[in-house]
């Protein structure tokens, strides 16, 4: 099994100038095969169609945690309505601001442990798929290495596991 | 060359030697302001070739006072910042600070002056760099809670820090090197310095009322918000606290008494943070260690090194005589110049390799003027004892003349960028020249009065 095998086709990306609320709204009602499920994450692309980075919902929620959080344990004095405050100062901010632009991909043609390899030393669930042009053409999810490795399971285990 | 009239007092050569050194020197300074490479890669960088062109021995750098490391400096700041890491989990800082908040009422300037005078007393007590960074993300969390502008809250912590650690002989970097240098104790600095920083901070309280007292207002609802917090949620660790508390206070107690005691600021250091670390329990002493800012500690041997070349060559000695001829000897006038361009040096260029070259120039002019003393008798006669402090007046408060002018100008800047709100240098600089030139203008008033009109 490799990469292209299991990956799911890509429906919808993100550009960099896209404002953080239309990008949200995307992840909300992101495809997922036909059905409208949302996703997790998705690719940024630039105009040529080269990906440029990843913005999945934790960058979102960095999006709407004040950076001076992080230095000190002040999370038992902030206030009620103080994520929505933020989050309406977010929702202008370019998808460029916050993506993540350290990604991890796969190349379509890499074997399946390879993939496992960079989700679990890279602690990644989703890796993005790019083709020999370096086109970004799928998404790998680990739901679907998970459902892959149970299908593997199941025949080994016919038998054998009494 | 003019060599002539630096041989008559003391014979030295500007040979090939002197010139190295000097080239060394003052290319390190160059790219340091430049800030084109860390300015620790440059000093270790400088050190190293000082060490492999034989301007210094080995020996000489690691184990001679007059030319090497100063390990009481190392020592203490390397302590003082373990004794912080170890501290920092309780929550202490946290407590501290929303307290401050609650004590305002919410009343937006209030808060800041409370915040302006938590952070000189906190940055007296330990180094500014740690203070700005413990006090920083509560004032900008403080901020957004009343919906005000954190930028004059942050410009307020960095003027205050610079103006508080002043005050002692640990409250900034360039204290603790005079300090040693002149083997004066913690109290010496209390005495001498801690009365015109008290003065100074009452004034900078009326001065940032007057700037922006009346732009900060606010909503009741959002007051509220900071009375609702509990600073006691912010303890995470009572035990630790109280035992981080005890240690503190001998800490404190033991620089109180080191002049007595006849121990060095730095044994004291040293005895507290081994004691913390040993109540602390830790099997894992790696993470606290490597929490040390080791960037800094090495920025600071480097620049002893390279310091230490340029005294052995004899360009400080060259340096200390052309001040001599510049105030024909008289130490009043040499205060005033050393105070004010100390200040103007220090906002422009770092104010630790400033005192690490101005320090051993002082200790040279001293040997000048009085040929016969040494030891304690010639760092300490009385009539160079008004230099030390005018030199830890105008490289302290000179932090505030620029946004570079002191690491914890640096770091606010920073923070605050992150967050969003960018604080130029103009910017900083229009607040915190004049308030460099008025806080200066008080240290000449005092050094003055204290030292030259009233002699106590």
């Amino acid at each position: 099994m490799k990469a292209k095998d299991l990956m799911i086709p890509l429906h919808e990306c993100l550009t960099p100038e896209m404002p953080l609320v239309q990008a949200a709204h995307l992840l909300k009602t992101a495809k997922r095969g036909e059905e409208i499920v949302g996703v997790k994450g998705l690719p940024v692309l630039d105009q040529s169609g080269k990906m440029i980075g990843f913005l999945s919902i934790g960058d979102i929620l960095k999006a709407v945690f004040p950076s001076y959080m992080s230095l000190m344990n002040l999370g038992d004095f902030t206030w009620d309505g103080m994520v929505e405050d933020f989050a309406k100062k977010a929702a202008c901010k370019h998808v460029s601001d916050v993506m993540t632009t350290d990604i991890i991909t796969v190349p379509d043609e890499a074997p399946l442990m390879e993939c496992v390899d960079h989700m679990l030393k890279s602690n990644v669930k989703r890796l993005p798929v790019i083709d020999k042009t370096g086109k970004v053409v799928g998404m790998l999810y680990e739901r679907d290495v998970f459902y892959e490795i149970t299908r593997a399971m199941d025949k080994g285990a016919e038998g054998v596991c009494r | 060359m003019t060599t002539e009239t630096v041989t008559a007092a003391q014979p030295f050569v500007m040979d090939t030697a002197f010139w190295t050194a000097t080239v060394i020197f003052l290319l390190a300074y160059a790219v340091i302001i430049s800030e084109k490479i860390h300015k620790t890669i440059i000093a270790i960088f400088g050190a190293g070739l000082m060490l492999v062109l034989k301007i210094l021995e080995q020996h000489e750098a690691f184990h001679l006072e007059e030319f090497g490391i100063d390990w009481n400096v190392i020592f203490l700041l390397i302590s003082m910042m373990v004794i912080i890491n170890l501290m920092r989990p309780t929550g202490v800082f946290e407590y501290i600070a929303i307290k401050s908040a609650k004590l305002g009422k919410g009343e937006p300037f209030r808060i800041m002056a409370i915040f302006a005078v938590v952070t000189a007393v906190l940055s007296a007590l330990l180094d500014n760099v740690t203070t700005v960074l413990l006090i920083t993300p509560v004032t900008l969390l403080i901020a957004d809670a009343l919906d005000v502008d954190p930028v004059p809250y942050l410009l307020s912590c960095a003027f205050a820090s610079n103006i508080g650690g002043t005050a002692t002989l640990i409250g900034d970097p360039p204290n603790i090197m005079i300090a040693s240098k002149a083997q004066l104790n913690f109290m010496d600095f209390i005495y001498h310095l801690a009365p015109v920083v008290i003065v100074m901070m009452v004034v900078y309280i009326i001065v940032i009322k007057l700037i922006w007292g009346k732009k900060l207002v606010t909503r009741d609802e959002l007051k509220q918000r900071i009375m609702n917090m509990n600073e006691n949620d912010a303890i995470k660790d009572p035990v630790m606290l109280t035992k981080s508390l005890v240690v503190l206070g001998i800490v404190l107690t033991g620089f109180i008494f080191h002049g007595v005691l006849h121990f060095q600021p730095a044994t004291v250091a040293l005895f507290g943070a081994g004691l913390l670390l040993l109540l602390s329990k830790t099997h894992e002493p790696h993470h606290i260690l490597a929490e040390v800012e080791w960037p800094t500690i090495f920025f600071f041997m480097g620049l002893f090194i390279i310091v230490g070349g340029v005294v052995k060559v004899g360009l400080i000695k060259w340096m200390s005589l052309q001040i001599l001829e510049l105030t024909q000897g008289n130490m009043f006038a040499t205060s005033m110049v050393i105070m004010w361009f100390s200040a103007f040096a220090s906002a422009i260029v770092d104010n630790i390799p400033y005192v690490a070259t101005m320090n051993p120039l002082i200790v040279d002019m001293a040997r000048q003027l009085w040929p016969d003393l040494s030891g304690v008798q010639l760092l300490q006669h009385p009539d160079l004892m008004p230099v030390w402090w005018s030199l830890a007046l105008g490289a302290c408060l000179g932090g505030n003349g620029s946004a570079i002018g002191a690491s914890a100008n640096v770091i606010v800047v920073g923070m605050s960028e992150k967050a969003g709100k960018k604080i130029s240098f103009m910017k900083f600089m229009a607040y915190g020249m004049p308030i460099m030139i008025l806080t200066v203008f008080m240290a000449t008033i005092y050094v003055w009065l204290r030292y030259y009109v009233l002699k106590i």
